[in-house]
């Protein structure tokens, strides 16, 4: 059998490959002009985010550490060549980046098959990638975009401002079901200038080109004739994807793997070539199965792994376990609109009767922290100084009392008028929510509270509580958030029937500063709203939060380069390169 | 037998045709009622496609868009009749789910299946019919209690748990040279293989997975065989052939064995709905891309469209191999005579 490494071309190195992270000496200066206009013009770029920025990755959790970086060094030409095999429980849905898709979907979309306009930086400002350069006018309200002229479709095709512009027009129609049009919202008009020039007209708006980070660019000249309704059905995303990033999709078995081999012709300022030949991910929706694979080595890198299982597989000398921040966390929302649960004082009794530190210590293990409030450490305008309530049953008994909550009639659970404290916790069937609701409900018990834990399928659950009559006292659950920071659909007066305002808790001031957490660019003072949003939430507790969220990856040490961070599991995928004695043979999984 | 007349209807037609069409012809309301049945059962369950993206990142006014793009924005009656007109016509809709046609999803998925329940079929009935056999040539001795005790134990245990065992079995190297893979159902290098060495490939990707669901069937199978072998080898026709002088490996292999294996064949329709059934939880544990993960999927996904063909799908087969094992019995036992 020909291993994949042996029948690629090789091509001249290039001589000063880029440090993952950061760009090439080549594409600096536009960087830094870029961040200078946007710093100039109020926008995000050129934020110094090095304290703010998740902390870069240590693959020191779970028994890796130094020894897996002290190896012998391998020198850059001999790092080419090989199979990547990643492993997820899911399958990857969609390579259109303007369909609604999961997290891996779309970290495939950008950092493999596709290009971005720009990239995102470690603090999410953002970095050259399609767009070489860009720059505001004077008033700020239009942005002036150079292409690179080098970045080709993988069908040969030349990238152009016009794929920009398509891109843009298709993800602001109304017709195509794109899942964020909030990043595109203060995007008002577009004007192609030349084949890589293209200006947009745009209105003040924080994290202005995020939406750019995030969405990848579309061929026009394959998509250009579909009818934005038929968009989301073309098999552009699941058959024929074509894309222009780093590597090109060459098979999908749908249910089973997609297979992309690296692009000979990605510009080498962007990179070049990636290490490896091919990259396959396969999706293994056993966590059994799958580590078995990843212990046999025909899975080099396995995604979404559970802590339980992080802690099995660092026992094994021969994988690398390491966690990264991820912009999720989990929480229980109370309904505040059903007494007794409209007290303030009451939901923080709750809060302050949950031990959040010991259930992240059972459910995450060293992955998560307890969290505060609505803003993570992912995030940039993260506030360090809003500590988490702490675990006080005393207090929590203290507050109940002053409440009017008393156990009159001796029987352990506290009732007020003639009613018991009882209420029940609906979550979804999974392994780490049901500990989190038998902790939460022994906790509760403990202050004589009655909890009832009740199970239901997330697709049964979603409508209880998004649904007009809200139909639930409070649910546990996590969810995934975006350097965006929208959350005025979860806490806005003027979006009562929000399918997100399910906790009925608002506040008018807190309106007016979600609206100017969307307008504001500055990032010194986008962090003074957010610490403000952060403290009127966990003041008011309409959630309790409990912990947020460090995704766990497990590799085989003979992987190397691999940096994931909040960004993307991911990052850097054609930095990744296997050791010599890891290709071919080992590479495949069959033997 | 040469020369003998075959059965023919009033107007000419072979009764075997006319049999066919019968049991096809009564197949068609009961299709149609399966289908109409796991409609109503699907929409009945709370919530829809869209409860997947519980984000609030994508706004409201996605959801409803993608609502109406599915159809679902219509009333439940329309939403059947417009469903049931383009299932007629061979248009088995869109799955929310893949973004891909149902028609696809299935034609990539169906052959899977039917490969491995195909290979579990036969380690089913070889297995299990080999094995009620030796037991029941035993019968009473230590090595028939010993199987008894092993095929109870097998019938009993569900197949994921025999799926995984065998996982970690393989996978820990505790069975030297016992090198097979454990998930998927080709090798990341497949398509750089030769035509053998891609059969050979697929067949290896195959045996965890057959064995996992065709045990516990063929224990079931030699319990059946093991009571039709006791019955046959008392029948006189063996005596004779004993008597005759045959040797014992003679008269049990070819005298006994074949009439004893014969009414197993009516098993095979009673097998299939449970391999079947038994593929969705298989599947899954051994990444096999087929439609028991379609349909495990889609319900949790409640990807109408694609649950309701691929129900509809696992009714037509059910029924094809109900049929197939009517006629190899026919074929087998000449005393049957369809009419």
């Amino acid at each position: 059998m020909n291993a994949p490494s042996s029948t690629s071309p090789r091509r001249p190195l290039p001589s000063a490959r880029r440090r993952p992270g950061s760009l090439r000496r080549s594409a600096a200066p536009p960087a830094l002009l870029a961040a200078l206009l946007l710093a100039a013009a109020g926008c995000d770029a050129g934020r110094d985010a090095g304290d703010e920025a998740p902390p870069p990755t240590s693959w020191g959790r779970g028994g890796d550490g130094a020894a897996a970086e002290a190896r012998p060094r391998v020198p850059e030409e001999e790092r080419y060549g090989g199979t990547v095999v990643v492993a997820g429980p899911g399958d990857l849905l969609t390579m259109n980046p303007l369909i609604v898709a999961d997290r891996p979907s779309l970290e495939h979309q950008i950092h493999l098959l596709h290009i971005t306009l720009v990239a995102e930086g470690p603090g999410a400002e953002p970095l050259p990638r399609l767009a070489e350069s860009w720059s505001f006018d004077a008033r700020g309200d239009r942005v002036t975009f150079r292409l690179r002229d080098d970045v080709r479709w993988h069908d040969g095709h030349p990238v152009t401002a016009r794929d920009v512009a398509f891109t843009w027009e298709r993800a602001i129609d109304p017709a195509v079901p794109f899942a964020n049009p909030a990043y595109f919202d203060a995007w008002e008009a577009a004007e192609v200038l030349d084949e890589h020039t293209i200006r947009f007209t745009v209105r003040p708006r924080a994290h202005l080109l995020y939406g750019w980070m995030r969405t990848a660019i579309l061929p026009e000249h394959i998509l250009g004739d579909v009818p934005p309704e038929e968009l989301e059905r073309h098999p552009f995303g699941t058959t024929e994807p074509v894309g222009a990033g780093p590597f090109r999709f060459l098979r999908r078995v749908p249910g089973d793997r997609w297979v992309f081999e690296a692009n000979p012709d990605f510009p080498e300022a962007l990179g070049g070539r990636p290490y490896v030949d091919r990259y396959v991910y396969r999706q293994i929706p056993d966590g059994a199965v799958a580590e078995a694979e990843l212990k046999r080595g025909r899975v080099h890198l396995l995604l979404d792994v559970t802590p339980d299982a992080a802690a099995r597989l660092a026992a094994d000398t021969a994988v690398a376990v390491a966690g990264f921040a991820a912009p999720e966390y989990a929480f229980i929302a109370w309904n505040t609109r059903r007494p007794p649960l409209t007290d303030p004082a009451v939901r923080r009794a709750l809060t302050l009767a949950i031990d959040r530190e010991g259930i992240r210590e059972v459910v995450r293990g060293p992955y998560g922290r307890v969290l505060a409030g609505p803003v993570g450490r992912w995030h940039p305008a993260f506030d360090s100084t809003l500590a988490p309530l702490p675990f006080a049953p005393d207090s929590a008994r203290t507050l109940l009392a002053a409440a009017g909550w008393t156990d009159s009639d001796g029987d352990g659970i506290r009732d007020r008028d003639g009613r018991s404290f009882q209420f029940d916790l609906l979550h979804t069937p999974r392994d780490d929510w049901a500990q989190v609701a038998a902790i939460a409900q022994a906790n509760l018990r403990d202050v004589g509270v009655e909890v009832s834990t009740r199970v239901r399928e997330q697709a049964a659950l979603v409508p209880l509580v998004t649904g007009p009559d809200r139909r639930f006292d409070a649910f546990l659950v996590g969810w995934v958030r975006d350097v965006m920071l929208d959350d005025r659909d979860m806490f806005a007066c003027d979006r009562p029937t929000s399918p997100f305002q399910f906790t009925g808790w608002c506040r008018p001031e807190l309106d007016a500063l979600l609206d100017s957490l969307q307008l504001v660019v500055g990032p010194d003072v986008q962090a003074r709203l957010v610490a403000r949003y952060g403290r009127m939430v966990a003041e008011a507790q309409p959630y309790t939060f409990l912990y947020d969220v460090e995704s766990v990856l497990a590799r085989r040490r003979e992987l190397r380069g691999v940096r994931p961070d909040a960004r993307a599991a991911i990052l850097g995928a054609a930095e990744w390169w296997l050791e010599p004695r890891a290709r071919g043979d080992r590479a495949e999984s069959r033997r | 037998m040469a020369g003998a007349p075959r059965p023919r209807g009033p107007r000419g037609v072979p009764a075997l045709i006319r049999y066919l069409l019968r049991r096809a012809l009564q197949a068609v309301p009961l299709l149609l009622g399966i289908a109409t049945l796991i409609f109503i059962v699907l929409h009945l369950a709370p919530g829809d496609p869209t409860a997947l993206w519980f984000d609030p990142s994508i706004p409201p006014e996605v959801l409803e868009r993608m609502r109406a793009s599915m159809g679902l924005d219509r009333p439940l009656h329309v939403q059947y009749l417009s469903w049931l007109r383009a299932f007629l016509t061979g248009d088995f809709g869109y799955s929310f789910s893949q973004y891909r046609p149902v028609r696809d999803v299935l034609a990539d998925a169906l052959p899977n299946t039917l490969l491995l329940g195909g290979a579990s079929l036969v380690v089913t009935f070889v297995a299990g019919g080999a094995l009620g056999a030796f037991q029941a040539v035993r019968q009473y001795r230590r090595s028939d209690a010993v199987l008894t005790l092993a095929m109870l134990f097998l019938y009993s245990m569900p197949g994921f748990w025999l799926g995984l065992m065998l996982v970690l079995l393989v996978a820990s190297g505790a069975v030297p040279g016992l090198d097979l893979p454990v998930s998927g159902m080709t090798s990341v290098d497949h398509d750089l293989l030769g035509p053998l060495g891609k059969v050979a490939d697929v067949a290896a990707h195959l045996v965890l997975p057959t064995i996992a669901l065709g045990l516990a069937s063929a224990a079931g199978v030699a319990r059946y065989a093991r009571g039709e072998m006791l019955e046959v080898i008392r029948q006189d026709y063996v005596r004779t052939a004993r008597a005759k002088g045959l040797p014992e490996r003679v008269v049990i292999l070819r005298h006994a064995l074949r009439n004893a294996l014969l009414p197993l064949i009516s098993l095979l329709g009673l097998y299939l709905p449970v391999l079947f059934g038994g593929a969705v939880v298989i599947e899954v544990v051994f990444s096999w891309p087929g439609m028991g993960r379609l349909m495990y999927d889609g319900i949790l996904a409640r990807d109408y469209p694609l649950v309701m063909a691929a129900s509809f799908l696992f009714g037509v087969l059910v029924l094809a191999g109900s049929l197939l094992a009517d006629l190899l019995y026919a074929v087998a036992d000449p005393r049957i005579r369809h009419v």
